[in-house]
């Protein structure tokens, strides 16, 4: 039986940085494509090593991967940040001039490069794109870092008050005049709190902020219709969160957390990977004594402390119970650096399905 | 008076290594704060706090303060620090549009925040933290370089007006090795490592200050490992080979300016700090 069901178009890999999401998401779409299906990975910010792994160029292009195990297609591309953006506002944008002044306004080079909630945007801008195209009977998404995991499910939100009608309609002059950003606040009566505005942050910076939000009001509709899009694509049942974790208590706790908010929220949870749970020489071995040579010593070491770490997963009984399937990966002996790295990871979660 | 900005790359024992600062800094005698970022407690969990939400400070048993920053607390007090009108903060903190508008202005969050990291040392600007030392829990990699970029790039688009001086300011203590301390906290692997070197050439070209590298979870192998024998000594052996060859690369890069922290075979994390605020004393 497949780890990822048949009828299942997305994954959605979550949980915090450093827990070994991307690595996870690529045997994922490994998996789904040795069964023949048509895959692409989407992965944010991956490391030198892993882009050599799956043949990424940081253009954002998509590149096909090639293996004897894969009878379908996988196809991998990193999320490039400021090009889905950029290529966002020319798609939405009435002219090519208005484009161009959103394009050069300071604000939006900030919003585009740094702002937290801007990668997520990006990358479920980009996720919809795949999905839409209809090339991919699967599409895996790999999330950005996050110092919650949580964060990754309220940034388009965030991002989306931007371009909320009341915002823009402050910023927009009702006659369609040529008349200054500060004459229609007037207008509305609301000129005392740009007083408090401009006392905070100076005349020039509310400037910019003018002329980033009238650039943008033409976005509004179809930025609208986009976050209405993505977000009937994440609550679909063919949509399946799996979250990355490690066996760190504070890290199961937030595990938890995210599972019941995931739940709450109404996507849906496939399953929980506690990744590097215990090193292979353990998994493999049901003898737990060791010899007192020195290396011995530090192997009983060792199975005390992941023995110890593991008791933490009492955290995570209530899930089990909720039909969350859940599996272990163990560390594996050297670094992934090949696609049949990749599908060694794949036998791994195929021992436990 | 000194801050303490602490990073690296995701799942390396930042915040870990963070609280272990702050331990050593309150066990020294000073009066710490221990600050991490965002508008969800991870401290609150791992320490054992009462419940914290953001903007507010608690006591930690280990003696220090811990407190959760998030951009829209930051800038909210900030905010009625700078227009003292309490009325005039209301109107503008209660009016629901203002209020997005400050959630989701570009950069506005990050330069509060660093507004509020660098409130310490005398600035004239922003309510004053009164703290001996302040071990800021930043973000990971990509997230902490934009929060250093914030106020250098808003210098570059807004040359005048408090926006600007104020960006001016946390600059200059950004700028200073005197008060403030880069801490990279890495692996003995080839990704952190990696990362850590090219971090470390960022944060030096953005405010010219050398930061200082943890090298976390050195584990202290037996001498006498062979390469070959029972699989769990196979795996050490390889294991040991790795952390010496990056120890190497780390070495040859930061020369003079890191330590390692040995790995902590405990599954409490009470018991993890304070066996790492032993080996966080420089």
């Amino acid at each position: 039986m497949s780890f990822i069901a048949r009828d299942v178009r997305v994954v959605v890999c979550a949980g915090t940085g450093g827990v070994g999401k991307t690595t996870i998401a690529a045997a994922l779409a490994a998996q789904a494509a040795e069964e023949g299906r048509r895959v692409l990975v989407l992965t944010i910010d991956p490391s030198q090593r892993l882009k050599t792994t799956l043949g990424l160029s940081d253009s954002g292009e998509t590149s096909d991967l090639k293996h004897p195990r894969i009878k379908g297609s996988l196809s991998a591309a990193v999320v490039n940040s400021k090009k889905t953006f950029d290529d966002f506002v020319l798609r939405s944008a009435r002219s090519k001039e208005s484009a161009q002044r959103i394009l050069n306004n300071k604000l939006y080079v900030q919003l585009s490069t740094t702002l937290s909630g801007s990668q997520e945007f990006t990358a479920l801008e980009r996720l919809y794109e795949a999905v839409e195209s209809g090339n991919y009977d699967l599409v895996i998404l790999d999330t950005p870092p996050a110092k919650h995991a949580m964060d990754f499910l309220k940034a388009p939100q965030k991002l989306g008050a931007l371009f909320q009608d009341k915002i823009t309609r402050w910023f927009r002059d009702p006659k369609g005049g040529d008349k200054s950003f500060l004459v229609g606040i007037f207008q509305m009566g609301t000129k005392q709190v740009i007083k408090a505005l401009e006392k905070l942050t100076g005349s020039e910076f509310v400037r910019e902020l003018s002329d980033f939000f009238s650039s943008i009001q033409s976005w509004q509709g179809e930025l609208e219709e986009r976050t209405n899009n993505v977000h009937r694509l994440l609550v679909a049942a063919s949509t399946q969160f799996v979250l990355v974790c490690s066996y760190d208590r504070s890290k199961l706790l937030e595990a938890f957390k995210f599972a019941k908010a995931i739940r709450q929220d109404g996507y849906h949870l496939h399953s929980l990977i506690l990744n590097r749970a215990f090193p292979e020489w353990l998994a493999n071995r049901q003898d737990r004594t060791f010899p007192s040579d020195p290396a011995g010593q530090m192997a009983a070491k060792w199975a005390g402390y992941f023995e110890e770490r593991r008791k933490n997963s009492s955290i995570l009984s209530e899930l089990q119970n909720q039909s969350v399937q859940i599996r272990e990966l163990p560390e594996m002996k050297e670094d992934i650096r090949t696609l049949d790295g990749v599908f060694e990871i794949v036998d791994r979660l195929k021992e436990q399905t | 008076m000194k801050i303490h900005l602490v990073t690296g790359k995701g799942g390396v024992g930042k915040s870990a290594v963070a609280a272990a600062l702050a331990y050593r800094c309150a066990q020294d005698g000073q009066k710490t704060l221990l600050a991490e970022l965002g508008d969800e407690s991870f401290y609150q969990d791992y320490l054992g706090l009462k419940p914290l939400r953001e903007g507010q400070t608690v006591r930690s048993p280990l003696g220090f303060d811990v407190a959760l920053w998030s951009g829209a607390s930051c800038l909210r007090e900030y905010a009625l620090y700078l227009l003292k009108v309490e009325s005039l903060y209301k109107l503008f903190f209660e009016n629901p549009v203002s209020r997005t508008l400050i959630q989701v202005a570009p950069a506005l969050s990050e330069l509060a925040i660093m507004g509020k990291v660098t409130s310490g040392p005398p600035r004239n600007v922003g309510p004053k933290l009164d703290y001996d030392a302040i071990v800021v829990d930043a973000y990971a990699t990509g997230h902490f370089l934009a929060l250093l970029k914030a106020p250098i790039g808003m210098i570059e688009a807004v040359r005048v007006g408090p926006m600007a001086e104020q960006s001016k300011g946390i600059l200059k203590i950004l700028r200073d090795p005197q008060i403030t301390n880069y801490h990279l906290v890495c692996l003995p692997e080839e990704l952190p490592v990696q990362e850590s070197l090219e971090l470390d050439r960022e944060i030096q070209a953005l405010v010219n200050v050398k930061p200082y590298l943890w090298l976390n979870k050195l584990i202290d192998f037996p001498k006498s490992l062979k390469a070959q024998g029972p699989e769990y000594e196979k795996d050490f052996f390889l294991k040991q080979q790795r952390q010496d060859s990056t120890q190497a690369t780390i070495e040859a890069a930061f020369k003079g300016r890191w330590s390692s922290l040995p790995f902590v075979f405990e599954a409490d994390e009470t018991k993890i700090v304070a066996a790492l605020a032993k080996g966080v004393k420089r």
